[in-house]
């Protein structure tokens, strides 16, 4: 392809990964997110029996998807606008390099930070869970009606790979405000307005067939087709025990297809806005 | 090089001012030509629309109208960069990098094949005699070693054209000298450079060429000595003379016992020669404007 | 009217310039929301199927019934795909006011975070446990104690209390029909708290049918058939139940069921030869 290298790509990735991992914010909210998933220990003291496991996962996955989020928004902000700002980008593209491939790497950047942050939390979480569960396996044996256990720990990594997905969408729509913004405030305000109403969008999916016909019905139709809906990945509560099934692999496949179309088409209204930008 | 570096026909360019659709001129009309193997000096107060003509040139930027050619390709396609080197005014880098690895990177972007990049960066680090300070980070640099790396990872990739903005901005006199040596070598292995100065004593003696703008018009373009030098007068320099008429002088110089030197023309600074065009030019802006409001 | 009106856009089209920032603007606007509701007609297929498994696994919210006890940041929690953590935090702050012995708040509560997230079973039992075993107790402390409240009151405070318990667990089995730890808390209430073992059979035999049943649910049916006199039918099921259980399994306790029987066989004076057969 002549308009994008992956060469290209990948080097600004990775010095876009570099430049991210010595944010003080990441490893502020890092450092949180880690010792909130820990504290989860907490709930031994209220003697939930093997529910506990339950409310470690609950919490556990809560703090992925809370913080990813927000990790996901001001990290793609902060280093776009950086590179902007400091005119590093000026120097970049002044080298036979695409626009496509710049937006491309600092996106990629962005998902390997992603990626460090999911795989962080969902070690973590494994460890408690693990640790809590045989604990709690060899002081209540009458409550367990299995010998394989309570967990199973691959959806841990599912829900880790779905939520890593939804950051992956939520960056993208981050560039594409970022590609026609002034400022970084005004960017991480409609990133956040963007995943509220995407977290949200799953109600006007659904609530427009039961109006009647109308502006109204109309614009609840668009907002339903226009954004993505973000409460597909939360599955957070429907994995990990084995009293419930996991995920069909046909499922997982069919939302990492849906994740990457509206990435591709972020990043090519992206592209398309930042192309008539002056840096 | 048959063709030119840059070639610059009926450039314009307009930026929007809000929504109010009114639109700012910043470069107009402007016709360039940079020829291979010199020294181009672009020369122009704040606001003259140099920064919009190398952005352009770079292909950072969309022109209104013309057109801009980088060795006959359009300047906005990424293909003619491959032959480009930039240095940015005040350059920012990544600081947590060392100054290898950024010229390292750089070279890397700019295609230069895997085994030749540690050569590549170890020789223009030398050049510009950052060899000892490279494995440092470049958070850790003064200003002027900041310039200096900058300048190696715009050469890195050995490019025919090397654009350079305002290259010794707060450096000190000795640090520019350096950088003006360095420049000079560039030449000195073929390469074109484009430099944009506000430093008008440093151009005198370093470019081939120079055009000044001002507000996006080109106003004077040429040599340096067809620029500075007045056409209407002579300069005798005579050792011992009293100060009669030319030809009496010269009879006067004869009988007072004085030595006949040389004739030259004489020159203005560059200094001097910009300052008298920019005052000429803004002072028949003046007239105009209130020639317009007067009829009105 | 219509010559008018063509001249008039015709005028409109010659003199108005497309180039106007403003224009551009408000078509750039209009192209991106037509692109990106194309992109969701698109994915529209390949969401479907996702969505339709994903909206499977989450019960359908019915805030209506319980309105008045939302706050604003339950429903930020609830809609913003914090159900589950919503429910989890609102049962911690449940148990606190069960030590608080608040039986009004309690009661809301166990309503409130039951209509939020009615998927965990931990709700459902341990609160109707609470409501069944210890608000009882309570209330006839409250009463005076078990000294002084009468006999005939306690019974009437036990009733009452089954009754809430028995409607929140029948609220739950809408959720969780093939459940047969709800039946079986059922069966348990009346027997442990209310010593009603007529009452109680029955759901011990509804809970062994699940598909999920623990081998005990039948050998306590069993058990409470023999209590009630009924001896005929606690030999005739202990027959089937023998013939059904896998000789494997450790918990099927297939040789108390053969002794039970045994047993059985002697009070009903079974001739030897029409004994029950194991093999």
């Amino acid at each position: 392809m002549n308009f994008i290298s992956l060469q290209q790509v990948g080097w600004i990735a990775g010095n876009t990964f570099l430049e991210a991992v010595r944010q003080k914010f990441f490893n502020s909210v890092l450092l949180i997110a880690v010792a909130l998933v820990a504290s989860s220990n907490f709930f031994q003291q209220f003697d939930f029996g093997t529910s506990e496991l339950k409310f470690i996962a609950d919490f556990g996955f809560g703090a992925l998807f809370f913080f990813g989020s927000i990790l996901s928004i001001t990290v793609t902000t902060q280093l776009f606008f950086n590179e902007i700002e400091n005119r590093t980008a000026l120097t970049m593209l002044a080298k036979p390099v695409h626009k496509v491939s710049f937006l491309f790497g600092k996106w990629a950047g962005v998902q390997l930070l992603m990626l460090a942050f999911v795989a962080l939390l969902c070690a973590l979480l494994a460890v408690i869970l693990y640790w809590r569960e045989t604990s709690l396996m060899a002081e209540q044996r009458y409550e367990i009606f299995s010998e394989e256990g309570i967990l199973r720990y691959s959806d841990i990594a599912l829900f880790g790979f779905l939520q890593w997905l939804k950051f992956g969408l939520l960056s993208a729509i981050t560039l594409f405000i970022a590609s026609f913004s002034n400022t970084s405030i005004y960017t991480m305000i409609v990133g956040f307005c963007a995943l509220v109403v995407c977290q949200l969008q799953y109600i006007a999916r659904d609530a427009y067939a039961e109006m009647d016909q109308g502006l109204g019905r109309l614009l609840v139709q668009g907002i339903g087709l226009a954004f993505p809906n973000f409460q597909l990945f939360n599955v957070g509560d429907q994995l990990l025990f084995l009293t419930e099934e996991t995920l069909p692999a046909g499922i997982t496949v069919r939302m990492a297809l849906y994740a990457g179309i509206y990435v591709a088409a972020f990043m090519l209204l992206a592209l398309a806005s930042f192309r008539h930008r002056e840096i | 090089m048959s063709v030119a570096a840059i070639t610059i026909k009926d450039l314009t360019k307009d930026f929007s001012v809000g929504m109010t659709g009114v639109k700012v001129r910043a470069v107009d009309s402007l016709n360039l030509e940079v020829r291979d193997n010199e020294i181009f000096g672009l020369l122009g107060p704040n606001g003259s629309g140099k920064s919009t003509t190398i952005k352009i040139v770079l292909g950072l930027l969309g022109a209104s109208f013309g057109e801009c050619l980088i060795y006959g390709k359009p300047s906005h396609a990424v293909e003619a960069r491959r032959s480009v080197g930039f240095l940015p005014e005040a350059p920012y880098f990544y600081r947590y990098l060392s100054g290898r690895e950024l010229v390292c990177y750089y070279a890397k972007l700019c295609g230069v094949p895997r085994r030749e990049i540690s050569d590549a960066a170890d020789s223009v680090i030398e050049l510009v005699g950052m060899t000892e300070a490279a494995p440092r980070r470049v958070g850790t640099y003064s200003k002027g070693m900041l310039q200096r790396i900058g300048l190696a990872q715009a050469i890195v990739h050995d490019p025919q054209l090397v654009i350079l903005d305002e290259p010794t901005a707060g450096v000190d006199p000795l640090g520019s000298a350096a950088i003006a040596e360095i420049i000079r070598e560039l030449k000195s292995r073929g390469k074109i450079i484009l430099l944009s100065y506000h430093l008008l004593a440093q151009i005198e003696g370093l470019c081939d060429r120079v055009a000044i703008l001002h507000r996006g018009h080109l106003v004077r373009e040429g040599s340096i000595d067809e620029l500075v030098t007045e056409s209407e007068a002579e300069s005798l320099i005579v050792e011992g003379l009293r100060p009669d008429g030319k030809i009496a002088v010269e009879a006067a110089i004869a009988e007072a016992g004085g030595r006949w030197v040389r004739r030259e023309k004489p020159r203005l600074s560059l200094d001097t020669l910009f300052l008298n065009e920019v005052q000429r030019l803004e002072k028949e802006r003046s007239a105009r404007a209130a020639e317009e409001k007067g009829s009105s | 009217m219509l010559p008018l009106l063509c001249s008039w856009l015709w005028q409109a089209f010659v003199t108005v310039k497309f180039d106007h920032p403003l224009l551009l603007r408000v078509r750039a606007v209009f192209l991106t929301v037509l692109f990106l509701v194309a992109v969701g007609v698109f994915t529209r297929p390949v969401e479907d199927v996702a969505w339709e498994r994903v909206k499977s696994g989450q019960t359908e919210l019915n805030l209506a019934s319980i309105e008045g006890a939302l706050g604003q940041g339950i429903i930020v929690g609830i809609l913003g795909g914090f159900r589950a953590i919503t429910a989890d935090f609102l049962w911690i702050q449940a148990n606190a006011v069960w030590e608080r012995k608040e039986r009004a708040t309690f009661d809301s509560m166990v309503r409130l975070l039951t209509t939020i997230d009615p998927r965990p079973l931990f709700f459902w039992i341990n609160s109707a446990r609470m409501i069944a075993y210890d608000i009882p107790s309570w209330r006839i402390r409250e009463e005076g104690g078990y000294d002084t409240v009468p006999d005939w009151r306690q019974r009437e405070i036990d009733l009452e209390q089954a009754e809430q318990a028995f409607a929140l667990i029948e609220r739950g089995l809408r959720f969780h029909p093939q459940n047969s730890r709800l039946y079986l808390e059922i069966g348990q209430i009346y027997l442990n708290r209310l010593d009603d073992v007529e009452a109680a059979a029955p759901w011990f035999l509804k809970a062994s049918q699940q598909p999920d049943a623990p081998h005990f649910a039948a050998r306590i049916y069993a058990e409470l058939l023999r209590r009630q006199g009924k001896n005929a039918a606690a030999y005739t099921f202990l027959k089937d139940l023998h013939k059904r259980l896998p000789d494997g399994d450790l918990f099927a306790r297939k040789g108390i069921i053969l002794e039970r029987i045994r047993t059985l066989e002697e009070t009903l004076k079974i001739p030897v030869e029409d004994r029950f057969k194991p093999y």
